[in-house]
C-alpha cells in the first residue's frame, strides 16, 4: 500500500472517497427525497387490536422473507438454526437473511436505492440517523395502523426521546435506560476500580480515598510486587480511556453548572486535584508509559495475566470474560471492586451507564415489502415474551422459572455454558440476539455474566445517575463547531495524558494553561451554547426541570 | 455534416481528404483488421472510464456540503467553503509539516539506500551469499504494517526488546517508550520505512545491472581501474534512467506520506509529529463523516501532486541531456 501511495502520487482520501461517491451517486437517488408514501393497506389479513400482538393475529400463510442490514461485521448472519431464532422463526414466520457491513456498505445502500427491510445502526448522532425521516418510516404510524400493540411494549421515554422534529419517531434502540430503570436498581454497574485481592491483602487492604493515600498505596504496590504495574486504566487511543469523564463519574464531578447550562468537567477543580496525584503517581514510576501506548487488545492481555495490581476499569461487563480467565487460572488472586480515588470536596460517585439512547438503533425503511410484518418483528423482540426467548430460551427447554420471579438455566444448558462456549452459542445463542435486549432482563438471570464480576456489579448498586442532559449535545456533523469541537477532543485527549507525563508541576500547568487558550482560540464559547441549547432541550423531552 | 461532407479536393488530389463517412469506415476497416489486439486494450479502457474517469464527477462533493443522506446533485453547493476551513485548520498545517518533513527524510536517506545496497549486492561475488542478502532485506516488505508496526509497538514498550537491550548495555537506567516522544517519531517512521522498504527499492536496480555489457567492465580493468572506479564509470551511468524515473515517482508522492504506518503507530502523544495529510483525511472522512472536508483536502493534495510530478521530470529531464523519461 504504502509503495503505490507514494509511487503514483495520489492522495488516497480524495481518490477512495470520490469512487465511492461516484458510483454509489450513480443509483437512483435513493431514500433522500421520497415523499413520505402512504402505508399499503392490510388487505383483510386481520384486524389490529391494542391488546393483542398483531403477529398472534397475522393470518398470512406464506412465509415472508425480510433483509436486515447490521452495521457491524462481527453480527452473526445465521438465522432459524439455533433455538432462539428457530422460535422466532416459528412464531413470526418470518426468515431473515442478514447482511453485515461497515460505514461504506450502509453509504452505498443509501445511494443505491436498494435498501433492506430493516436497518441497524450504532451512532444516533450521525447524519444517518438523524435524517431518519427521510428513509426510514415511522414507527408511531406503523404501529396506529398495523400493530397497536407496539405501544405498550416500547418505552414512553425512550419513543420521546427519539422523536424529531415532525413529532415521530423512526427509530428504537436496544439498552436504551429510562429514569424507572435506574430507579428500579437492575440495572448494574460498568465502572469499578479493581485490585488483586492478593495484592490488596499483603499491603494491608489500606484505604485509597485521599490523593495521599492514594500515593501510599501505589508505593507500597511498587515495593512489593515490582513485577506488577501498580496502576492501569483502559486503552486510551483517540479517547481518553478511563481517565476521562469515566474518573469524572467515579469523583462525581457535577454534570452541569448552577444555571444548568454546560460545564467543562475537564477543568473542575477535584478532577484536576486527581489528575495531579495522577502525575506524581507517574512521576514516582507507578504508571507504565506503556499504559498511553497500548491498544485495546495489548490492555486486555494484561487484564487477563493480571498484570495490573490495580485498574481503573470502565466496561466491566466487556472484561468479563478476561477477569474470568484470569481468575479461574488464579483463583486467590481475582480482581476485586473496593473504594478508590473519592472526591476531595465531598461528591458522591455518580456512574454511568448506556444512557437514554441506548447502543444499537433499529429502522424500518422505506423500501419494506411487507412494513405489517416488519412492525411485529419489533413488537415481538421487545415484548416480555421476546425477551425471555432472547435471553432464557424456551421455558422448560433451557431454563425454569423460580419462585421469586428470577430465572435459572437447566443444568445440561448451564454446564454446557461452562464448559463449550462456543457449542453454547451456535445452539441456543442465548443473550446474543441484542437488537432490542435490555439490561433489566439480563438482571433476572443469574448467570447471565460471568462470576468474576458479580462482586464489581454489586459495588455499584446505588452509585448510579442518569447522564441523559449530557446525551447527544454536541453540534450538528458538518457544522463549524462539530469542526472545532472535534480539535478541541483531539487536543483534550492529548493534554491529559501530557498532564499525567508532567515532569514538573511547572510543566503540569503549563500544559493546562495551552489547553485553556486552545478552547478560546476554538470557538468553545458557541460550541458550549450550542451543548447549554441542547441540554435545554433534553430536559424538555424528559420531563426534568 | 453535409458541410463537412463538401470537400475541395486540393492539388487536384481527390484522395487527400476524405469525407467524414469515409473517416469512419477507414476506421471501422482498420479496427476490424486489429480486432485481436484491440480486444485486448477495450476492457483497460472501459475499466479505466468506471473506475477512474467517472469518479472524478464526486470530486464535486468538495465544492458542497454533503451528507450520506444526500446525492450528489441533492447536496447544497457551498463554493470555496471548504477550502477556506483548511486554510485557517491548524490541524491541516501540522498534518501537512509532518508529512513534508517525513517525506523529504525518506526521500534524502531512503532513496540512496536502496542504490547503496544494490550495489553492494551486485558487487558480491559469493552467490549463496548474495541470494541469502537479497532475501533478507526483502523480506519486511511482504509484512503488512499492521504486523510490523505491532512488533514495534512491542519492541518499543517499556520492558521490551529495544530497552531491554539498553538496560542491559548501561545506556539507560530506566525503561523508555521512544513512541511516546514526539520529537524522535520522524525518525522512527522513516528508519522503520527504510528497514522494510529497502531491500524491496534494490530489485529494479540489481535488473537494470544485471543488464550491463560485461565487456565494459572487462575492458576498464584491462585499463586497470579499481572496483570503485568501475562502479562511478560504469554502474552508476547505467543505471541512470532508472534512478530518474524513480526519484520521480517518489518526488510526485512526497505528499502520500504512508497512511498505514502512522495509523499503527500514532498514538495521543506523538500525534502532533506523527499524523500524516493522508491520516488527516481518514480521520476527516471516514471516522468523523466529513465528506466534503476531506475530499476538498484531499483534491488540493492530488493537485499539488501533479505539480511536483511535472517539476520532477523537468529537473531530471535537465539532468539526463534533456531526455523526459516521462
Amino acid at each position: 500500500m504504502s509503495k503505490v501511495l507514494r509511487k503514483k502520487g495520489v492522495s488516497l482520501g480524495a481518490v477512495l472517497l470520490a469512487i465511492m461517491l461516484t458510483i454509489t451517486a450513480c443509483g437512483s437517488g435513493g431514500g433522500g427525497g421520497s415523499k413520505s408514501a402512504a402505508l399499503p393497506d392490510l388487505d383483510g389479513r386481520y384486524t389490529p387490536d391494542p391488546s393483542t400482538p398483531a403477529w398472534k393475529l397475522d393470518t398470512k400463510k406464506e412465509t415472508t422473507d425480510l433483509t436486515w442490514y447490521v452495521n457491524a461485521d462481527w453480527w452473526n448472519t445465521d438465522f432459524g438454526k439455533d433455538t432462539v431464532t428457530k422460535k422466532i422463526k416459528e412464531d413470526l414466520n418470518i426468515n431473515i437473511k442478514f447482511i453485515t457491513g461497515d460505514d461504506t456498505k450502509l453509504n452505498t445502500f443509501f445511494a443505491g436505492g436498494d435498501m433492506p427491510d430493516i436497518i441497524t445502526v450504532f451512532d444516533s448522532n450521525s447524519a444517518v440517523a438523524q435524517k431518519a425521516s427521510t428513509w426510514a418510516l415511522p414507527l408511531n404510524d406503523l404501529a396506529e395502523k398495523y400493530d397497536p400493540y407496539f405501544n405498550q411494549v416500547a418505552a414512553k421515554d425512550t419513543m420521546n426521546w427519539f422523536q424529531q422534529k415532525d413529532g415521530k419517531t423512526y427509530g428504537y434502540p436496544d439498552y436504551s435506560n429510562t429514569q424507572a430503570d435506574y430507579d428500579s436498581g437492575t440495572i448494574p454497574a460498568k465502572t469499578a476500580f479493581i485490585i488483586r485481592q492478593d495484592v490488596y491483602e499483603a499491603i494491608g487492604k489500606p484505604s485509597m480515598k485521599t490523593p495521599e493515600e492514594f500515593e501510599s498505596a501505589m508505593e507500597k504496590i511498587k515495593s512489593q510486587f515490582p513485577q506488577l504495574i501498580p496502576f492501569g486504566f483502559n486503552s486510551i487511543g483517540t479517547g481518553t480511556g478511563s481517565l476521562g469523564d469515566v474518573l469524572q463519574d467515579y469523583l462525581g464531578v457535577p454534570l452541569e453548572d448552577k444555571d444548568g447550562k454546560f460545564y467543562n468537567r475537564n477543568l473542575d477543580e477535584d478532577y484536576l486535584t486527581w489528575l495531579k496525584t495522577l502525575n506524581t503517581v507517574y512521576r514516582n514510576g507507578d504508571i507504565s508509559d506503556d499504559s498511553f501506548a497500548d491498544d485495546g487488545t495489548a490492555f486486555e492481555e494484561k487484564v487477563k495475566s493480571g498484570k495490573y495490581a490495580t485498574i481503573m476499569l470502565d466496561g466491566v461487563p466487556q472484561q468479563g470474560g478476561n477477569l474470568q480467565t484470569f481468575m479461574t487460572n488464579n483463583p486467590e488472586d481475582k480482581y476485586i471492586a473496593v473504594d478508590g480515588p473519592q472526591s476531595t470536596v465531598g461528591n458522591q460517585p455518580t456512574l454511568n451507564q448506556s444512557g437514554i439512547t441506548g447502543w444499537m438503533i433499529n429502522y424500518i425503511t422505506k423500501k419494506a415489502k411487507d412494513p405489517a410484518k416488519a412492525i411485529q418483528v419489533f413488537t415481538y423482540l421487545l415484548s416480555d415474551e421476546g425477551q425471555a426467548l432472547v435471553n432464557f430460551g424456551i421455558e422448560g427447554e433451557t431454563y425454569k422459572k423460580n419462585s421469586d420471579g428470577t430465572v435459572e438455566f437447566l443444568p445440561a444448558v448451564k454446564e454446557l455454558q461452562l464448559t463449550n462456549s462456543d457449542k453454547f452459542k451456535k445452539d441456543y445463542r442465548m443473550g446474543e440476539f441484542i437488537f432490542f435486549g435490555h439490561d433489566r432482563y439480563k438482571a433476572l438471570n443469574k448467570d447471565s455474566s460471568p462470576e468474576a464480576i458479580k462482586q464489581m456489579q454489586e459495588w455499584g448498586n446505588g452509585k448510579l445517575k442518569p447522564h441523559f442532559i449530557l446525551e447527544n449535545i454536541n453540534p450538528d456533523q458538518g457544522t463549524a463547531e462539530a469542526r472545532s469541537l472535534s480539535a478541541i477532543d483531539t487536543t483534550w485527549n492529548t493534554t491529559l495524558v501530557s498532564l499525567i507525563r508532567s515532569k514538573t508541576d511547572d510543566d503540569f500547568n503549563k500544559t493546562l494553561d495551552a489547553y485553556k487558550k486552545f478552547l478560546d482560540d476554538n470557538n468553545w464559547s458557541k460550541i458550549v451554547d450550542i451543548r447549554s441549547e441542547k441540554m435545554q432541550a433534553n430536559r424538555e423531552k424528559l420531563g426534568i426541570k | 455534416m453535409a458541410k463537412l461532407a463538401v470537400t475541395e479536393p486540393v492539388n487536384g488530389k481527390p484522395n487527400e481528404k476524405t469525407t467524414m463517412g469515409q473517416k469512419i469506415k477507414e476506421f471501422a476497416v482498420d479496427f476490424w483488421r486489429q480486432r485481436e489486439l484491440q480486444s485486448m486494450i477495450i476492457p483497460g479502457i472501459i475499466f479505466m472510464i468506471i473506475f477512474c474517469y467517472i469518479p472524478i464527477y464526486g470530486l464535486t462533493i468538495a465544492f458542497k456540503s454533503y451528507t450520506v443522506i444526500d446525492t450528489l446533485d441533492s447536496a447544497p453547493w457551498v463554493g470555496l467553503e471548504n477550502f477556506k476551513i483548511i486554510m485557517s485548520d491548524q490541524y491541516f498545517w501540522d498534518a501537512v509539516v509532518n508529512t513534508l518533513a517525513i517525506s523529504f527524510l525518506k526521500l534524502g536517506i531512503g532513496f540512496i539506500i536502496p542504490i547503496i545496497l544494490a550495489i553492494m549486492i551486485y558487487e558480491l561475488s559469493f552467490t549463496r551469499m548474495k541470494k541469502f542478502v537479497q532475501t533478507v532485506s526483502y523480506l519486511p516488505h511482504f509484512l503488512s504494517w499492521i504486523v510490523l508496526g505491532g512488533m514495534m509497538i512491542n519492541w518499543f514498550s517499556t520492558t521490551g526488546l529495544f530497552n531491554q537491550i539498553l538496560l542491559d548495555l548501561g545506556i539507560i537506567s530506566k525503561g523508555q517508550n521512544i513512541l511516546l516522544d514526539p520529537g524522535k517519531y520522524w525518525w522512527i517512521a522513516t528508519l522503520s520505512d527504510i528497514w522494510k522498504e529497502a531491500g524491496w527499492g534494490t530489485i529494479l536496480y540489481l535488473a537494470i545491472m544485471a543488464k550491463i555489457d560485461p565487456t565494459y567492465y572487462e575492458a576498464a580493468k584491462i585499463d586497470g581501474a579499481s572496483r570503485i572506479r568501475q562502479i562511478w564509470n560504469i554502474t552508476l551511468p547505467n543505471m541512470r534512467s532508472i534512478i530518474s524515473l524513480n526519484l520521480i515517482l517518489t518526488v510526485s508522492g512526497l505528499l502520500g506520506s504512508n497512511l498505514d504506518q502512522t495509523l499503527v503507530l500514532m498514538n495521543s502523544q506523538n500525534r502532533e509529529t506523527a499524523e500524516v495529510i493522508n491520516s488527516y483525511v481518514y480521520r476527516m472522512g471516514l471516522t468523523q463523516g466529513d465528506f466534503s472536508y476531506a475530499t476538498a483536502v484531499g483534491l488540493g493534495v492530488s493537485i499539488v501532486s501533479v505539480i511536483l510530478l511535472v517539476t520532477a521530470n523537468k529537473v531530471t529531464s535537465k539532468l539526463n541531456d534533456n531526455q523526459s523519461v516521462l
